[in-house]
C-alpha cells in the first residue's frame, strides 16, 4: 500500500509537492533548495535534479507559487526573511533558478506565507512574527518581480486597537481554493502567539468596492478565542452549499461550517460541527483532499490521521498511519 | 450487525466504526524522526513525508524520505493489471445503462405512468450486470468433471471473491426470472465458490480436493472409509454429477467382479440412478449437471413425493441383507440418509453453515421461497454450524438475505472497494424499491448528494491516483448532478501540462464537457510554462488559445522594449520571427496588432538606413501615422516611436510630413505631457532631452511644411 517515492538528503527541514504532483521542493538546514522530478508523467519515482543553495541560513518552509504564475517557490528562511526563486529560461542562457525577488524585514520574521489566485492577479498574504499580516498584489503577471504592498493589518477582528508587542510562535493561513472567474478573495489565518485577541483564525475577505481586507467570520466559539492555533486548512468545495474549515488548537480539531452568503451584519453565519481530539499535541499540518471530504493531518504523536463524516454527520477518524521503519 | 452501525460508514478504509485501523507507513528510516508533512497527490493518494533527526556522527545518511499511499480500499487478490483491465472494461456498460436511463427518464417525463423500473427495464439492468460479471472471470465450474480422465472429478480454476459476490447480486437484484428458484441459484453458487472458504477452514470442496491427490494410488476403493465420506458430503451440497461418478469407481464395476457381486452393484446402480433422477425446482440444468427440472410448483411437489418414496422403498428393501460388503452396505444407506432429509447426518457432513443451508434447501426443505424464511433458515445454520473466520461473502449475503440494504452497502464497500459499490449500485436499484430511496435521497450531511453520487465520487478518486486510470474518472463524474463537475474541474486542473499529449488529452475532455473556463486555464498553464522555460512560440501560442488579454499585452509590452532598444540589434530578428507567429488576428490581443504595424514600422527605419531612401522613408511616415492614429498603441510608446523617427521629421531633402499629420503628431505630444503628471506614468528609457529633441523637430517640419504648401 505504501512505497517510497524519493529519498532526501540529509538537514532536510521542508518540502512542498506543486499543484500536479510531479515536482518536489525541498528545504534544508544549510540553506539548500532542491528540486525533485519524475522521468515522464506515469513515473511515480522522483530523483533530485537540482541543488541551489538559496540562503546562509535554513531553510524553514517552502510554498509553490501556482503554475499559472510559472514554476516558482516561496522560501521562508531563519532569519525571518522571504525569497522567491524561479525556473527560467533568459536570452541564449540555459535553464535556472534564479533569486527573482526578496522580502526582506529587519524586526519581523515571515512565520507563514501562502498564495491565492483571483481571475486577474496573484496575491500574496504573510504571516509575521508580530502578528502583522501582509497582502502583497503582483503587479506584472509574467514577472515575479515587482510586488505591491497591497494591505498590512492584524488578525483582529476590532481594527482599532493594534497590539504592538505581539510575540507569535508560529501562523497559519488558507486561501479559500475556490476557482473561477466570479471568485473573490478570502483566506483564513490563525496565530499562536502570546496575544489572546490575534490567535482565533479570522476569515479575511476582500471588499472589492472600497479596496480593503474585512475580518467576516471568528472560527472560534467565545470562551476559545484565546486558544492558540496551530493550523487552519480551508477545504475544496465542488458543489457544498456550504464551506468547510478545519482549525487546530491544543483542544483538538475542529471542524466548522461557514455559510456562504453574508447575513445583514456582513458577517457570514458559522457552525462548529465537530472537535476531533487524535494527535494530543501540537498538530503540524492539516490538507484536505480533492473532493474535500477526507481531512489529514499529522501532528507531534507521530502519527498520519484521516477524518471523515459519515451519513449520519458524524465526524470520525477513519484510518491512521503510524510510521515504522 | 446492525444496520445503524454499519451503514454509516461510506469509506473503504475503516473496520469498524469506532475504532480507527491503524496502519504501519514503512519509510525505512533510522530513528529519530523529527517530523512528517503530508500531502494529497492526485486521486486519493497521500504523501506523507518523514524527516529525520540528523545525527552528527555519518555523513552520508539519508535525511528522509517521501512516502506514497494509497488508499483506494483494494486487497491483494487482483493484480493491478487486472483490476485496469477491470476498471476500463466497465466503461462502457455503465456509460450505456446511464445513456439508458436518461432516456427512459425523457420518456416518463411524457407519460407519467412509464416508472424505469417496470417493463424491460430490469432486462437492461440484467444485460449489464452480465457484462460487468464477465469481466471478473470466466464463468467455469468447480464440479464440472473431465471425460479424458476418469478419475479426475474436480477442475482447478481459481474462482475470484469480487466474481462471487457479483454473482449474488445478480442472483437476487438483477434476475428477476432467478426469483423462483433462489435456493438452487444458491446451490449452484456454493458449488462454484466453495473452493473461496478453504483458505480459512475446511469445506467440501477441500475434502474432494483431498481425496481426488489419494484417489490415484487407492486399489479397492471401496474398502476406504474417506471415499464414503466424501461421496456423502458431496452429495449433500448436492453436487450429484461427482456423487455419480464416484460412484462409478465402484469395484463391483469391474467386469471381473461383477459375477460376484451382482447385488451389491445392483444396489449402487439404484442409489446412483436415484441420485441422478433428483427432482429440481427450476427451469434448467447445465450440461453435465444431473437432476430432473420442474418450473412448476405442483409438478415439482408431485414428483419429490414420488422420489423420496422411491428412496423409503429402497431403504426398507431386503437386498441390504444380501449386501456383503460392509462398508458398501453401511456407505450407500447413509447416502439415503441424506436424500431423506437425515438433519444429524447433513449437519455432520458439511464443515460450515452454508453447506449446511444448502442441504437443508436440497433435503430438508426443498418448498422454501421468500427471503424472509431463506433468512430464518440461513439464522439457524449460522448457530449450528457457525464459520471459523467471518468471511467478506458470507457478510455480504446475510445482509442480502436480511433484506437491509445499508447493511449490503457497507459490505460491498468494505469488503470489494469502491469499484464494486459503485458499479453494484445499478443492480441494487434496479432490484429494490427500498435501496433505490436510499440511494438517490439528497443528504444534507453529504453536503447536498445522493449517496450514489457519493459512492461515485469516491470512485472516481480512486481511478484518478492512476496515471492510467484517470482518463475514465470523467465518465463517472459526469454521472454526478450535483458535485461531478466540481471534482472533474479539480482533476483536470491537477495534470501536468508539461506534456503535450498530456495537455492535448486533456483539452480534449474538457471540450468534450464544454468546460472553458478550466481548459483556458490549463492552456494559460501551459503557456506561461513554456513562456518562462524559453519556447516564447508555444508561450504565445497557448495564452493566445486562453485569450490571455492581460499576459498577451505584457509581451506585447517585453517585445516592444526589447525591439525598440535598438532596430540593429541581434534581439530584432529573434523578436521579428515571434510576431510573426502570433498572425495578426486582431481580437487575440490589440497589444500584438500594434506589435505588427511596429515591425514594420521598423523595417522601413532599417531600409533608410541601408540606402535606400525617400520611398522607403514615405513608407515609414505612413507606418509613424497609423500607429499614432491606432488606439491600440500604448500611450508609454508614443515617446519612443517618435524619437526613433527624428531622421523622418528632420528629413533633409524636404519635409515628409504634411501640416494636418505634423498636427496630429504635435497634439500627442501635448497630451503626452499632460500624462506624465499622473502618478502612475511609466517614463520611458529614453535619453533625458527626448522630448524636447522630439517638439523641436516636430516645430521645424510645421514650419518647413507650411511653407511648402503655401
Amino acid at each position: 500500500m505504501d512505497k517510497a517515492v524519493a529519498t532526501l538528503d540529509k538537514g532536510t527541514t521542508c518540502s512542498s509537492w506543486n499543484y500536479c504532483g510531479q515536482r518536489l521542493a525541498t528545504g534544508s538546514t544549510d540553506g539548500t533548495l532542491s528540486i525533485f522530478d519524475s522521468p515522464d508523467p506515469s513515473s511515480s519515482s522522483f530523483t533530485c535534479n537540482l541543488k541551489t543553495k538559496v540562503h546562509a541560513g535554513a531553510i524553514l518552509k517552502v510554498v509553490w507559487v501556482p503554475p499559472e504564475f510559472g514554476d516558482a517557490v516561496a522560501c521562508i528562511c531563519s532569519d525571518g526573511s522571504l525569497l522567491l526563486w524561479e525556473e527560467i529560461v533568459e536570452d541564449a542562457q540555459p535553464l535556472q533558478w534564479k533569486l527573482c525577488k526578496s522580502f526582506e524585514s529587519t524586526s519581523t520574521q515571515v512565520l507563514d506565507v501562502q498564495f491565492g489566485v483571483s481571475s486577474t492577479s496573484l496575491k500574496l498574504v504573510a504571516a509575521y512574527s508580530d502578528g502583522h499580516v501582509k497582502v502583497y498584489e503582483l503587479l506584472d503577471p509574467l514577472i515575479l518581480k515587482n510586488w505591491q504592498l497591497q494591505a498590512e493589518f492584524q488578525n483582529a477582528i476590532d481594527s482599532v486597537t493594534m497590539f504592538r508587542k505581539a510575540s507569535c510562535i508560529s501562523a497559519s493561513i488558507s486561501w479559500n481554493p475556490q476557482k473561477g472567474e466570479n471568485q473573490g478573495s478570502s483566506f483564513v489565518l490563525g496565530f499562536n502567539s502570546d496575544t489572546p485577541q490575534l490567535n482565533s483564525s479570522k476569515v479575511w475577505e476582500f471588499d472589492e468596492a472600497h479596496n480593503r481586507w474585512l475580518p467576516v467570520a471568528e472560527l472560534a466559539l467565545p470562551e476559545d478565542r484565546s486558544d492558540e492555533v496551530y493550523a487552519v486548512a480551508w477545504a475544496l468545495n465542488i458543489g457544498r452549499p456550504y464551506e468547510v474549515i478545519a482549525v487546530a488548537t491544543q483542544k483538538g480539531i475542529a471542524i466548522w461550517h461557514v455559510g456562504a452568503n453574508p447575513e445583514l451584519d456582513g458577517r457570514l453565519s458559522v457552525e462548529k460541527v465537530a472537535l476531533l481530539s487524535g494527535h494530543g499535541g501540537e498538530v503540524w499540518q492539516m490538507e484536505w483532499d480533492m473532493s474535500g471530504t477526507t481531512l489529514a493531518t499529522t501532528g507531534s504523536d507521530g502519527m498520519v490521521r484521516l477524518w471523515q463524516s459519515n451519513l449520519n454527520g458524524v465526524w470520525d477518524e477513519q484510518a491512521a498511519f503510524q510510521p515504522t521503519a | 450487525m446492525s444496520g445503524e452501525n454499519q451503514g454509516g460508514a461510506i469509506v473503504p478504509y475503516s473496520e469498524e466504526a469506532k475504532k480507527p485501523v491503524v496502519y504501519p507507513l514503512r519509510h525505512g528510516l533510522k530513528p529519530p524522526i523529527s517530523r512528517l508533512g503530508i500531502s494529497w497527490s492526485r486521486g486519493n493518494s497521500l504523501r506523507v513525508t518523514v524527516f529525520r533527526q540528523p545525527s552528527e556522527d555519518s555523513e552520508n545518511e539519508v535525511g528522509g524520505k517521501a512516502v506514497e499511499v494509497r488508499l483506494d480500499g483494494r486487497d491483494g487478490e487482483i493484480s493491478d493489471a487486472q483490476w485496469r483491465r477491470i476498471a476500463y472494461g466497465s466503461v462502457s456498460p455503465f456509460a450505456l445503462l446511464q445513456s439508458r436511463k436518461n432516456s427512459f427518464a425523457s420518456l416518463s417525463k411524457i407519460s407519467s405512468t412509464t416508472s424505469p423500473f417496470d417493463a424491460e427495464w430490469w432486462e437492461y439492468v440484467l444485460e449489464y450486470s452480465k457484462d460487468i460479471s464477465s469481466l471478473l472471470g470466466n464463468q467455469t465450474s468447480t464440479t464440472q468433471s473431465l471425460i479424458e480422465d476418469p478419475k479426475e472429478v474436480l477442475k482447478d480454476p481459481e474462482p475470484s471473491n469480487l466474481k462471487a459476490a457479483w454473482e449474488l447480486m445478480e442472483s437476487f437484484y438483477a434476475d428477476k426470472l432467478s426469483q423462483a428458484w433462489l435456493p438452487e441459484r444458491l446451490v449452484d453458487w456454493l458449488a462454484d465458490y466453495d473452493s473461496l472458504f478453504s483458505s480459512t477452514q475446511e469445506t467440501v470442496h477441500s475434502k474432494l480436493v483431498d481425496f481426488q491427490k489419494d484417489l490415484v494410488s487407492l486399489q479397492v476403493i471401496e474398502d476406504e472409509p474417506k471415499y464414503w465420506e466424501v461421496m456423502s458430503s458431496a452429495l449433500a451440497v448436492g453436487w450429484l454429477d461427482i456423487v455419480v461418478k464416484l460412484l462409478r469407481l465402484h469395484g463391483s464395476y469391474q467386469l471381473d467382479q461383477l459375477g460376484n457381486r451382482e447385488t451389491e452393484n445392483g444396489l449402487v446402480e439404484a442409489v446412483a440412478v436415484l441420485i441422478s433422477k433428483m427432482p429440481r425446482m427450476r427451469p434448467e440444468l447445465e450440461a453435465g449437471k444431473l437432476g430432473e427440472c420442474f418450473k412448476a410448483k405442483p409438478d415439482f411437489m408431485k414428483a419429490w413425493e414420488k422420489w423420496r418414496a422411491q428412496i423409503a422403498k429402497l431403504e426398507c428393501s431386503t437386498f441390504w441383507i444380501q449386501c456383503a460388503h460392509r462398508q458398501t452396505q453401511e456407505g450407500l444407506r447413509n447416502m439415503l440418509q441424506i436424500m431423506l432429509g437425515n438433519t444429524n447426518n447433513l449437519c455432520t457432513l458439511t464443515c460450515h453453515w452454508m453447506e449446511l443451508y444448502i442441504a437443508h434447501f436440497l433435503y430438508i426443505r426443498p418448498f422454501t421461497v421468500g427471503l424472509e424464511s431463506m433468512y430464518g433458515l440461513a439464522q439457524k445454520c449460522i448457530q449450528l454450524k457457525p464459520m471459523a473466520a467471518s468471511h467478506r461473502l458470507m457478510g455480504l449475503l446475510i445482509g442480502i438475505l436480511g433484506e437491509n440494504i445499508e447493511v449490503v452497502l457497507a459490505e460491498c464497500s468494505k469488503g470489494f472497494g469502491p469499484w464494486m459499490v459503485t458499479h453494484a449500485i445499478e443492480v441494487l436499484t434496479a432490484g429494490s424499491h427500498q435501496a433505490d430511496t436510499l440511494l438517490h435521497e439528497e443528504r444534507d450531511n453529504l453536503g447536498g448528494i445522493s449517496m450514489e453520487e457519493l459512492h461515485r465520487l469516491v470512485y472516481a478518486q480512486v481511478l484518478s491516483s492512476h496515471p492510467l486510470t484517470w482518463q475514465i474518472a470523467p465518465i463517472y463524474l459526469t454521472s454526478c448532478i450535483k458535485q461531478g463537475m466540481g471534482l472533474l474541474e479539480m482533476l483536470l486542473y491537477k495534470q501536468p501540462v508539461d506534456h503535450n499529449q498530456l495537455l492535448l488529452k486533456n483539452l480534449e475532455i474538457c471540450r468534450l464537457y464544454e468546460l472553458d473556463s478550466v481548459s483556458s486555464n490549463i492552456m494559460k498553464i501551459a503557456g506561461m510554462y513554456n513562456w518562462k522555460h524559453g519556447k516564447k512560440g508555444s508561450g504565445v501560442y497557448w495564452l493566445q488559445q486562453a485569450r490571455d488579454e492581460a499576459r498577451l499585452n505584457r509581451i506585447a509590452q517585453q517585445m516592444f522594449d526589447s525591439v525598440g532598444r535598438s532596430i540593429s540589434d541581434e534581439n530584432f530578428r529573434q523578436w521579428e520571427g515571434l510576431i510573426q507567429l502570433l498572425g495578426s488576428e486582431p481580437k487575440t490581443a490589440g497589444g500584438l496588432e500594434f506589435l505588427h504595424n511596429y515591425r514594420d514600422f521598423k523595417k522601413s527605419l532599417l531600409q533608410i538606413r541601408d540606402g535606400k531612401t525617400t520611398d522607403a522613408a514615405r513608407q515609414a511616415v505612413e507606418s509613424l501615422i497609423s500607429l499614432m492614429k491606432n488606439p491600440c498603441t500604448p500611450q508609454r510608446f508614443w515617446l519612443p516611436l517618435l524619437h526613433d523617427s527624428l531622421k523622418l521629421l528632420n528629413w533633409e531633402e524636404r519635409p515628409l510630413l504634411n501640416v494636418l499629420q505634423t498636427n496630429l503628431l504635435l497634439n500627442k505630444l501635448q497630451e503626452l505631457s499632460i500624462a506624465r503628471l499622473r502618478p502612475d506614468f511609466i517614463e520611458a528609457d529614453l535619453p533625458p532631452h527626448a522630448l524636447s529633441s522630439v517638439r523641436l523637430a516636430l516645430a521645424t517640419n510645421l514650419g518647413r511644411t507650411t511653407l511648402e504648401e503655401q
